[in-house]
This record gives structure tokens, sequence and C-alpha cells, in this order.
């Protein structure tokens, strides 16, 4: 658990004088959040466990946000307060901490960062009536949800582009590896779903635990099966083990993978495994090689520069969830106060909010906002993201 | 075919790692009826320990070394701070005390190396295919050492007079400090014993395997079955239990369902447990009172 203490300080000396002076303005903020002091943002993410290679450079981003909000004088002359949880990257765990979160009376919860423990907040954030941005992936995060959005691509979008892509190399059975988690959970039915009218089937499934770290047995059904493609849909570090277990059997059908391997996790793991893969990605990992009529560019750009300045090293695509969500709290703070049912009312109604995952349209029905051109096909040659030409 | 020797393969391959994690649990129990909970957590400080060692630049024999000598030595304290000052040492007792330093050890591991897991390099050795099964050099290595190792333990237990103390002790503890066997230097011996045994079961494993504060627990509770399958005080049960715990994972995986995988071992224990308190594959020779 940590917290921005300097702002703390100040925030909560200042909290302490108000709330002593002026009764009256509490009463009238009523029970959804104070219209002064600091504003709390809660987050719950996924930092040790199998999702750390996700939490982590999320956690790193929030609190680089949070410093540079601050230091810029805050949210409509209040501080930003953030306070983050570790889920262990388990569902109780993520439960546990969003009741916590729920307690103490945050504006906003962002998180968790794998679709199991977002999927064990949800149901919370539903009934306490609190707003809540998650960072991962499965569509049924926010399905039918309405406090709940959430920042990553939805499966069914990066799907789609897997099946544009296999159209146009002509592929017409896939083998898919999948994480046995939340994270890889209807992925078969999404794509056999998609596949259907381009007469694009699964002709495999096989699963691994997110913590696995031999693959033989799967690898050698995936290569009995003779897709004319494969995909591993998984998160570092199992996405990258498996690749390497993919190379190391000999399979040499064309490989693609999900866009949960953003990270640097994955190529220092895959290593020389990895040249060649194909996957949908976000921009971010491209964004020195995009054209600069692309509409993302300049965030993206400058994303890049203030986490490489700030911890030496490259942010990742999770990075960039945590980055949007937090934007896109920090813009509903500053339009509409810390009402919680304002907040919500916001975000629902989000329009071309450029992001670094994408550019955001919310709607009732859609609380992930963003569409297949929120990613773009990515390879890996050389230890090193490359734009795959589109033809 | 094919299939079913590269599933072999790989089934044995991790199964020696839980086979060097089960012969710790066996040293350790067999002298003072302690149960290990820290055994895994003793593979995963040693990979830990190699991984920042060659990653500060020191070459990789150096770096095995020191991860196997910091290990025994942590698990010589663990002995002296937390087992060797209790008077009526327990099965319960033993397993708090010793679920305590587990914690404890996967706290200080979180702080110093962060969460996410890391693989030592892998040791030296080209990979190759022979007749269609990919084999890779560090199978052969985790293979090799496993296997000298088990019989240098064996021979150690059996032929060696120390060994012959440390059985003593385990059968008749009584009589055994009578002729002058020291209770205490034996059980402190047992801990260094099964610190190295969990080290080299670490460093092996790491390069195929990864390292991550948290991947003792895994190895900790398979090691555990595969020691129970010889009845927690064979050797060579343990050897075997390993194995068969290791090949069994991987033909479910392949056959059955891949997601049944870590299932397996808890399935197995259950079982023994109901059918075969004592251990199925128990050797006659050792017999605990």
């Amino acid at each position: 658990m940590l917290r921005i203490r300097r702002a703390g300080v100040v925030a909560a000396t200042a909290a302490l004088m108000i709330m002593t002076a002026g009764c009256a303005e509490k009463e009238t903020a009523g029970d959804s959040g104070t219209s002064s002091g600091p504003i709390r943002i809660g987050a719950v993410l996924d930092i040790t466990g199998a999702g750390a290679s996700l939490g982590v450079p999320e956690r790193k981003t929030l609190e680089l946000l949070a410093k540079q909000l601050n230091d810029a004088g805050g949210i409509n002359g209040r501080k930003v307060e953030l306070i983050i949880e570790d889920n262990q990257s388990t569902e109780d765990g993520a439960a546990k901490a969003m009741n916590e979160m729920v307690s103490k009376k945050v504006d906003i919860v962002l998180g968790a960062s794998r679709t199991g423990p977002s999927l064990a907040m949800r149901a919370i954030a539903e009934s306490a009536k609190m707003p809540m941005i998650s960072l991962a992936a499965n569509v049924r995060i926010v399905d039918g949800a309405t406090w709940v959005f959430k920042t990553a691509q939805n499966d069914s979008v990066v799907l789609e582009n897997i099946i544009d892509y296999a159209r146009s190399k002509g592929w017409k059975t896939i083998g898919l590896l999948r994480d046995a988690s939340g994270y890889g959970e209807g992925v078969a039915e999404t794509l056999t779903e998609l596949g259907k009218p381009h007469g694009i089937t699964v002709s495999q499934v096989e699963k691994f635990a997110p913590d696995a770290t031999d693959f033989t047995a799967q690898m050698i059904n995936i290569r009995n099966a003779n897709a004319d493609v494969n995909l591993i849909w998984g998160i570092p570090p199992a996405a990258a083990l498996a690749q390497k277990s993919y190379r190391q059997l000999g399979i040499t059908t064309p490989l693609l993978q999900s866009h949960g391997i953003g990270n640097q996790v994955f190529l220092d793991t895959a290593g020389d495994s990895a040249d060649g893969l194909v996957a949908p990605l976000g921009r971010l990992l491209v964004a020195d090689q995009l054209p600069d009529s692309d509409p993302q560019k300049a965030v993206l750009t400058k994303f890049l520069a203030d986490y490489r300045a700030a911890y030496n090293e490259d942010p990742s695509t999770f990075a960039g969830h945590a980055w949007d969500a937090f934007q896109l709290a920090v813009e509903a703070f500053k339009a509409v106060g810390t009402d919680k049912q304002k907040v919500r009312d916001y975000l629902e109604q989000v329009n071309g909010f450029v992001g670094v995952t994408g550019v955001y349209r919310m709607t009732p029905k859609d609380h992930s906002g963003l569409g297949k051109d929120a990613l773009v096909l990515v390879t890996v040659s050389g230890g090193k993201w490359q734009l795959l030409p589109t033809s | 075919m094919t299939d079913l020797l590269q599933l072999l393969l790989a089934g044995v391959s991790v199964g020696a790692v839980y086979t060097l994690v089960a012969m710790g649990f066996v040293a350790i129990y067999t002298v003072s009826g302690v149960i290990n909970l820290a055994q895994g957590e003793f593979a995963a400080l040693a990979g830990l320990v190699a991984i920042s060692a060659t990653g500060s630049g020191l070459p990789l024999p150096v770096a095995l070394l020191l991860a196997i000598l910091t290990v025994v030595i942590v698990a010589a304290v663990m002995q002296r701070v937390t087992i060797a000052p209790v008077k009526r040492m327990t099965t319960l007792l033993s397993i708090i005390l010793t679920l305590g330093v587990s914690t404890a050890l996967k706290a200080a591991m979180l702080l110093i190396w962060g969460p996410e897991g890391h693989g030592l390099t892998p040791f030296p050795g080209t990979d190759f295919t022979l007749a269609g099964v990919a084999v890779r050099a560090q199978y052969l290595w985790i293979l090799a050492v496993t296997a000298l190792t088990a019989v240098a333990v064996t021979w150690f237990y059996e032929r060696t007079l120390l060994g012959k103390a440390l059985r003593a002790c385990a059968e008749q503890p009584t009589a055994a400090r009578l002729v002058g066997i020291s209770i205490a230097r034996a059980s402190l011996l047992s801990f260094a014993i099964a610190g190295l045994l969990g080290a080299v079961a670490g460093v092996l494993a790491s390069p195929v395997y990864f390292s991550a504060w948290d991947s003792g627990l895994a190895l900790g509770l398979k090691g555990f079955v595969a020691a129970t399958l010889g009845g927690l005080v064979s050797i060579r049960g343990a050897v075997a239990g390993g194995l068969v715990l290791g090949v069994l994972e991987s033909l479910v995986a392949g056959y059955v369902d891949s997601g049944l995988r870590d299932a397996v071992a808890f399935i197995v224990l259950i079982v023994v447990l109901v059918v075969r308190p004592g251990g199925v594959l128990r050797q006659h020779s050792v017999a605990r009172v």
C-alpha cells in the first residue's frame, strides 16, 4: 500500500480544518463525496503473483501521473491522493481490496490489472455504486455494467483483428492455446463466432495456468492438430515461455499472440523465439514508427518521454491502460467534481478522448469505448517490436 | 510415439526437480520429525541469488556455488533460530514454525527481488532433436545432476558413519544419544543437507521453470507430495515419487486435459493419504519409530 505522502499531509491538514470549520458544506455535499479536500483515487492492481508484469508498470504509471498532477496544482485546486492496494493476482484479494476501497470512501477505483480480479471487483462496485475503471481485457467486465468501465481493448476487438489477418492470409483453421484464467475464458467461443461468416474454425483448444512453466503437453497437441495458424492467448511470463516452447519443439506453423504480451518482460523472456510472431497490439510499442498524422502520436510520444525520464525504461501497453484510466478519471473530476453519479454519467458519454490505448468513444451499451482501430498488427524482429506493413 | 517420448522427457525433467525438493523434506523429517514447509523457498531463494550473481557479472559456476552456499547458511540459521530452541517438538508446532519461516523468506525475496519472475542463464550446451523429440540441454543437466545427487545422498546415508549416525537419530533417538551422537548437531546437519538439496533444485530448475519470490510454494507442495509417496522417510521413495509425479502430470496434461495438470499432485496426495498413509513406494529398510 502506497500513498503520495507529501500531498497527503497537506491535504489531510486542509481537510481537518474544513471539517471542523464548515460542517454545513459537508452536509450539502452528501454521501457521494466531499467537494473539497483531496480527491482520492483508489487503485487495486495485480502487483504480485501471476499478473506482476502488468501491475508493476501500472503502479509506476499511476504514481507518475499523480505526482505530475499534484505538481501542476491538482484538479481545480484540489490535490489528488492515490491509494494503491495489491490484490496478489487473486480474485479474493481483489474483492477484499475493493471492499476496503469502498469503506475508505474513495472517489473512484482503478483496476484490476487482469480479468479475473476485475470480475471479482465488478459486483462490489455495482452494489456500492462506486465508479470503477478496469485495466483488463475481457468484455464480461463491463457487459451490462452501470458503474464499471474499462480501458484495455475488448478481446472481441482483438479477435476481429486476428480474423481479418487470417482472412488476408487465407488461413481456415486456428489452433488456440489459451490462459486458463479469466483472461482466456470465452476466447474460443468468440473466435468461433467471429470466424463463422468467413469459414474460419477453431480446430484445437489447449489451456495453461497463468503461472505455468512447462508447455510440452499442450504444444504437442497443438502440433498434432495441424491448424493453418496457431494463437497463444496469455500474458508474460507464461505467454513468453509458451512462445519459447513452441519454437523449441520445432513447430513451423505461423504463430499469433494476443494483446496480452505488450511489455519488455515478454521480449526478454522469449528472446530469439519471439522473432516472426504477429500480434494485434496497442500503438504505444511502435509509437516511433507511426506516421505523424496518427491522432495518438502526440499523447504516445509524451507518455514515452515522461515514463522513460522517471523510470529509465520503456512503458508497456499495460502502463498505457493505467494512463488512460487515470486520465479518464481526471477528466471526469475536472468536469463534474467528485459526485459519484455525475462521474459515472460523465464517463459514459466520453467521446473522442485520445488515450494511450486508443481513442475512446463510450456509450451506455459500450463501457470499453475502443474499436478495432485501437490496435495495430505488430511483429517482432531482432528483439524489437515492428509495425507490420498494412497489405 | 514421438509425442509420448516428448511428454515423458518433460515429465521426467520436472519430476527430477520435485525429487530434489522431496529429498530435502525426507532429510529433515527422518532426523527430527519436522515437516519443513520452507523447503520450496530454499529452491526459489537459490534461483534468485544465482540470477543476481550472474547479473552482476560473476561466471555461472561461481554464481551457482554462491547461491547454494547462501541457502545452506540460511537453512542452518533457520534450524538454530527456530527449531533448535524448542524443547518438545510436535508435528503441528513444526508446521507452524516452518510456515512462519517460509512466509518471512517469501516476504524478504519479494522485497529484494520484486514481484516479477526471472530465469537463470541456461547451463552450457546446445538444444538438439533426437528421433523427433526436442531435447533441451538444460533437461540433461537436470537429469544428470539429480541422478548424481540422489546416488550421493543414498551413499551418504547408507555407507558413511555420519549418515548412519543421522539414521540412528531417526530410528532410536535415545539410543543414539547414549552412544554419543548429538541430536542437536544431527538436526542442524539435516537442515544443511535439505538446504543443499533445495538449492540444487532451485538453480537447476531456474533456467527452464523460472524463479520468483512465490515459486517456492508450488515446488514445495509438489515436492511434499512426492516425499509422501515414499512415506516421508525414504530417499529412494522420494526419488521414485518425484519422477512418478512429474511423468503423471505431463501425461495427464497431454492426454486428458491440460487444465488438470496442477490438480494431479493434490489428487495423488488425497489418494495416498486415504489409501496408504504409510507411503505407496515405501522401502522396507528405513523404519521410523
